[in-house]
C-alpha cells in the first residue's frame, strides 16, 4: 500500500522514519510507516479515530518504542527511548490532552518538571519572551484552572517551546479550540515555521483544517500510509476517499471527517412543525458547583418531539452540568425541567428516565453503562423490573430480549454473556444507544455520541439519531463538533459559560457567526 | 459496521480478550497451590529455626483441626460464625460498601441474645428464635447508625463502622457489670461479675451428633444461609440493584437505585448477619453459653478475613471459613509439640498474604494489558 515519497531534492529531513511497525497484542497500530518531517514546513497527518496516528507520534518522542523501524534525526540514525531523550534532540509534543496542574499559575506550571533550583524570576521572563516572540498571549501570574481551553493550550504550547525544539508534534490541537482559537493556533505554527524553521507534525481528523494549515498531507488508514500528496495539488473529495476507503457521500459521514458543505445543508431542512408543544423544556435552569461557579446560568431551551436540537460550543461551557441534570445527577438551584408538558424533579436517582428521558453520555465508560456487568446486562439495565418474576430474574427473558437488540443495533459480540468491557469503542456506544432507545424514550440527550468512534459507527450514531427524531423523539445533540451538528441539527444552540447565548434554524446557518457566538460573540473576535 | 462489511478486512483488530478462559483459569490455580505452598514452607522454616519439628506441628494442627476425635465437629462450630460475618461482608462489597465493624455488631447481637436467652420469659424455643431475630437486627440496627452517617452527612463507612466496634465494647462491658442488665446474679457462683448467666438449655441450638462428632445446628443455617446470598445477589432483581450500585453508582443513580436507600440496606444486611453470627455463636455453646466483655474473641476481623480472601464470592466463603477454623481449633493441640500457639497466628498471617498474591497477580497483568489497549487504540 505504501505509496512513494515525493521528496524534493535536497531539501534537509529533519526527522526521518521508515519501516516503523507497532503491535499491541493481535492489533497491528503501525504497520510499515514512512514519514519524512522537513523543515519549514507543517506537514499534516490525517485519519480516522484508531488510523494509528497517535500511535506513530508517540514513538517519536518515546512513549511508545517501535517493534521494528527506524528512526534518523538531521539524518542520522538514532533510537529514542523517553519523552526526555526527545526533548534532548529537539523533539517537543503538545499533546490532546493537557497535563496542568490546576491549583498552579502558569510559571509554576511550566517549571513543573525542571531540575535544580527554582528560579520564579527567570522562568517568567523566559515565558515572557517565548509569548512576545509567537504571539502566545499569556500572562505567567495567571492560576490554571482560570483560563479557558485555548490559553491553556497556550501554556501547553509554551512548555513545549521552553526547550528550543526543531520538530513540534502537535496531536488533535483543535478538539477543545474554538474556531477563533484554532485559527489563532495555526497562525502562530505558521509564524514559526517561517521564521525559525520548524518541522511541525500536525495530527487530526478533521480534513478542513487539515487542508487549510498544512503545506503536505500523509493520510493513515488502518495503521498504513495509504496516500502521500501536497496540500496544493489536494482536493477533499479525494482525501476523504483515501481517509476512509471509499467513497463518501452522506451527511453525517461528512460531518465525521468534518467536511460542512453549507449550501447542501440550507437545501434540505426539515421542517418541524411550528405549532406543535415541546416534548423538553428547560427553563432558567442554574446549577452552582461545590465551589461556587456557576455551571448553568438561567439555561433555557426547549426541543419539539421530533425535532433535533443542536448545543454548540467549546468544552466546558455547561455540556457537562447540562448532561448531569438531564440524568438527575445533579439537582438545579433554580429553574425547571419539563417533559411533555410535566415538571420532572431534578436530582431524584431515576427521575428523569422515569420521566421519558434517554441519555447517551459523553463519558460511557463511566457513566453509560456497567463494565463489569454483561452485555445482556446492561442492555436490559433501564427496564430490568420488565423481566422480573416474583422478584427473580428471568434469565431467559433477558437473553432473548437481549439478542433481539444486539441484532437489531448490530452490535458485535461474541455473545450476550461477555463482559460488556471487552466490546470495543464503536459497539459499546451502539449498545448504550440500543438501551436507551429500547425502552421507547420522550426525549434523547446525546451528548458527544461519536467521540472517539470510527467512521462506520459515526454514521451509524448520526442516522440512528435521525431515524430517533422521525419517530417523534425529541432529540438534544450536546457536541463539540461543529460539523456533527451542522449535519444533523435542524436548530442550533450555542452555549457558552452556561448560557445559551444564540440560536439559529438550520436554513440561517452561517458558519462565521456560529463560529463567533461559540467564541463568545464578540470576544470570540478579539481573543 | 454494515457498509463496512464490504471491504476487506486490514489487519483486523481484534475485539475481545484472545486468551481462553481455560488457560487463565489453569494458571490462576497454579498459582494459588504456588503461594500456599511457599506461606506453609515459610511457616515450616519458623518452626524450624526455633528449633522445633515441623512436620510435628503441622501434625498437631491437622490432629486438633480434623484428626483427633471430636474435632472437626468442634472447627464446624468454630467456623460457622466466621461464615456469617464474611456473609454480610459481602453483601456490603457488592453494595461499594466497607463494614469492618463485625466485631462490633457481632457483640451486639451476642448480648440481645443473652437478654432474650436470660431475661425473658417463655418456651424455649421460642426464646431461642426471638433471640436470634433480635441478635440479628441489633447488628443490623448497630450497622445501619453507620448507614445514617454516611448518607445524611457523608461520613466514610469504612470509618464509622470501625469506631463504633468500640462503642460496642464499652456497652457490651457495661452491660455484663451491670446488676439489672445482663449481670450474673447466682450468689453461688464466684467470679460472676463479669459474665452474664447461662443460657438455658431449652434455648440452645440444637446439636447434631454424626460420625463422634457433633457440631450446631447453626453450621446448616449457615451453609443454607451462604447459598440464598449466592442466589439472591446473582438471580434477582434486588441482587442485581445491588450489583449496580457496588460497580457504577452513578449509572444506578440514573436508572432509578438512589444510593441511600439501597447502600442502607445494604448495610443493615451487613450488620444483621454479623448480629446473626454472635447471636447463634451464644446459641452454640461460646463460652459456655455466657456473654461476656471479650465474647466476639476475634471472629468479627477474621469473618471479613474470610470474604476478603473469597474475592466477595458467597460459595467461596464456604472453604475459606472453614481454613481459618482449622487453624484456630488445630492451635489448641500446639501445646504438646511445645511450640507457641502464636505460631499459628504467623501462619494464618502467610496464608491471608499468599492468597492475596494470585488475585495481585491477575490484577497487574489485566492492568498491563488495559494500558497497552489504551495506547495502542487510542487517537
Amino acid at each position: 500500500m505504501a505509496l512513494p515519497e515525493d521528496i524534493p531534492q535536497g531539501a534537509p529531513a529533519a526527522l526521518e522514519v521508515r519501516g516503523m511497525t507497532k503491535r499491541f497484542g493481535n492489533l497491528v497500530a503501525c504497520a510499515d510507516v514512512d514519514l519524512v518531517l522537513r523543515r519549514g514546513e507543517i506537514h499534516g497527518i490525517l485519519g480516522e479515530n484508531g488510523a494509528g496516528k497517535s500511535t506513530l507520534m508517540r514513538m517519536f518522542i518515546g512513549l511508545a518504542l517501535p517493534d521494528s523501524g527506524t528512526i534518523a534525526i538531521d539524518g542520522e540514525p538514532y533510537r529514542i527511548i523517553d519523552p526526555l531523550h526527545a526533548a534532548a534532540r529537539g523533539i517537543g509534543m503538545v499533546h490532546q490532552h493537557y497535563s496542568l496542574v490546576d491549583a498552579l499559575t502558569v510559571w509554576e506550571n511550566v517549571a513543573l518538571g525542571e531540575t535544580g533550583r527554582l528560579d520564579p524570576e527567570a522562568t517568567r521572563a523566559r515565558i515572557r519572551a517565548i509569548s512576545e516572540r509567537y504571539g502566545l498571549d499569556v500572562d505567567p501570574d495567571a492560576r490554571v484552572r482560570d483560563l479557558t481551553a485555548g490559553v491553556r493550550q497556550r501554556v501547553e504550547i509554551i512548555k513545549c517551546l521552553r526547550h528550543e525544539p526543531r520538530i513540534l508534534i502537535l496531536d488533535e490541537p483543535t478538539s477543545v479550540l474554538s474556531p477563533a482559537e484554532s485559527e489563532q493556533l495555526f497562525s502562530v505554527l505558521k509564524e514559526g515555521v517561517r521564521r525559525e524553521g520548524w518541522a511541525v507534525a500536525l495530527v487530526s481528523h478533521k480534513l478542513d483544517e487539515i487542508l487549510h494549515a498544512s503545506d503536505r498531507i500523509t493520510i493513515m488508514r488502518d495503521g498504513r500510509v495509504v496516500h502521500r500528496v501536497l496540500t496544493a495539488d489536494a482536493n477533499a473529495a479525494s482525501l476523504a476517499r483515501a481517509m476512509v476507503g471509499r467513497d463518501v457521500s452522506l451527511r453525517s459521514e461528512s460531518a465525521a471527517i468534518g467536511v460542512v458543505d453549507e449550501a447542501a445543508l440550507a437545501a434540505d431542512t426539515a421542517t418541524v412543525a411550528a405549532n406543535v408543544p415541546p416534548v423538553l423544556e428547560i427553563t432558567g435552569a442554574t446549577v452552582r458547583g461545590a465551589d461556587r461557579r456557576v455551571l448553568l446560568d438561567d439555561l433555557t431551551l426547549s426541543v419539539a418531539p421530533g425535532e433535533i436540537v443542536g448545543v454548540a460550543g467549546v468544552e466546558g461551557n455547561g455540556q457537562e452540568p447540562l448532561s448531569h441534570v438531564m440524568s438527575s445527577l445533579l439537582a438545579l438551584e433554580s429553574g425547571t425541567v419539563r417533559v411533555a408538558g410535566a415538571e420532572v424533579r431534578t436530582g431524584v436517582a431515576g427521575a428523569m428516565m422515569h420521566a421519558g428521558v434517554a441519555v447517551i453520555p459523553a463519558d460511557r465508560h463511566a457513566s453509560g453503562c456497567v463494565m463489569d456487568l454483561s452485555v445482556a446486562e446492561n442492555l436490559v439495565l433501564s427496564s430490568i423490573d420488565r423481566y422480573t418474576d416474583r422478584g427473580v430474574l428471568r434469565r431467559d427473558a433477558i437473553r432473548k430480549r437481549a439478542e433481539a437488540l444486539i441484532a437489531e443495533f448490530d452490535v458485535h459480540t461474541p455473545g450476550p454473556d461477555t463482559p460488556f468491557g471487552q466490546l470495543s469503542g464503536g459497539n459499546q456506544q451502539r449498545a448504550v444507544l440500543a438501551r436507551v432507545l429500547s425502552v421507547g424514550p420522550k426525549v434523547l440527550v446525546a451528548v458527544q455520541p461519536t467521540r472517539g468512534l470510527d467512521v462506520g459507527a459515526i454514521e451509524y450514531i448520526g442516522e440512528r439519531l435521525q431515524r430517533a427524531a422521525a419517530d417523534g423523539i425529541g432529540v438534544l445533540l450536546v457536541s463539540t463538533d461543529l460539523g456533527e451538528i451542522a449535519a444533523l441539527a435542524h436548530r442550533i444552540a450555542v452555549i457558552y459559560r452556561g448560557r445559551i447565548i444564540g440560536e439559529m434554524r438550520r436554513a440561517e446557518l452561517d458558519m462565521e457567526r456560529l463560529g463567533l457566538l461559540i467564541g463568545g460573540s464578540t470576544e470570540g473576535e478579539a481573543a | 459496521m454494515t457498509a463496512a462489511d464490504t471491504q476487506p478486512p486490514a489487519a483486523a483488530p481484534p475485539q475481545f480478550v484472545a486468551e481462553g478462559p481455560w488457560r487463565t483459569r489453569g494458571e490462576m490455580a497454579l498459582l494459588y497451590v504456588a503461594s500456599i505452598l511457599g506461606a506453609l514452607g515459610l511457616s515450616a522454616l519458623l518452626v524450624a529455626m526455633t528449633g522445633h519439628s515441623w512436620q510435628r506441628v503441622f501434625g498437631a494442627l491437622l490432629d486438633g483441626a480434623f484428626l483427633a476425635p471430636g474435632r472437626w465437629g468442634n472447627t464446624l462450630t468454630v467456623a460457622m460464625p466466621m461464615l456469617l460475618v464474611a456473609l454480610g461482608t459481602v453483601v456490603a462489597v457488592r453494595a461499594g460498601l466497607f463494614n469492618i465493624g463485625q466485631e462490633g455488631q457481632l457483640l451486639m447481637g451476642a448480648m440481645l441474645m443473652a437478654v432474650a436467652g436470660t431475661k425473658m420469659e417463655g418456651p424455649g424455643v421460642l426464646l431461642l428464635v426471638v433471640g436470634l431475630v433480635l441478635g440479628a437486627f441489633a447488628g443490623g440496627a448497630f450497622a445501619g447508625i453507620s448507614a445514617v452517617m454516611r448518607y445524611r452527612r457523608g461520613v466514610p463507612e469504612v470509618i464509622s463502622t470501625l469506631l463504633m466496634v468500640f462503642v460496642a465494647l464499652q456497652l457490651t462491658g457495661f452491660a455484663v457489670i451491670t446488676a439489672w442488665f445482663l449481670r450474673d446474679n447466682d450468689p453461688n457462683r464466684p467470679q460472676r461479675a463479669q459474665t452474664s448467666a447461662a443460657l438455658d438449655a431449652d434455648t440452645h441450638l440444637p446439636e447434631i451428633h454424626i460420625l463422634g462428632n457433633s457440631f450446631s445446628l447453626g453450621v446448616i443455617l449457615a451453609v443454607i444461609l451462604a447459598l440464598l446470598v449466592a442466589f439472591v445477589l446473582a438471580r434477582t432483581v434486588w441482587g442485581f440493584r445491588l450489583r449496580v450500585l457496588g460497580h457504577n453508582p452513578i449509572v444506578a443513580q440514573k436508572i432509578g437505585i438512589a444510593a441511600k436507600h439501597t447502600g442502607s440496606r445494604a448495610l443493615f444486611i451487613s450488620g444483621a448477619f454479623a448480629g446473626l453470627a454472635g447471636a447463634m455463636m451464644l446459641a452454640s455453646g461460646s463460652s459456655s453459653y455466657r456473654f461476656t466483655p471479650g465474647f466476639s474473641t476475634n471472629i468479627g476481623w477474621q469473618g471479613l478475613l474470610v470474604a476478603l480472601l473469597a474475592r466477595s464470592r458467597p460459595i467461596a466463603c464456604i472453604p475459606m471459613a472453614l481454613l481459618f477454623a482449622a487453624l484456630r481449633t488445630g492451635s489448641g493441640f500446639l501445646a504438646s509439640t511445645g511450640v507457641d500457639r502464636k505460631i499459628v497466628d504467623v501462619t494464618q498471617a502467610l496464608l491471608v498474604l499468599a492468597l492475596l498474591i494470585p488475585p495481585a497477580v491477575s490484577f497487574v497483568r489485566e492492568r498491563r494489558r488495559a494500558v497497552a489497549a489504551a495506547t495502542g487504540d487510542r487517537v
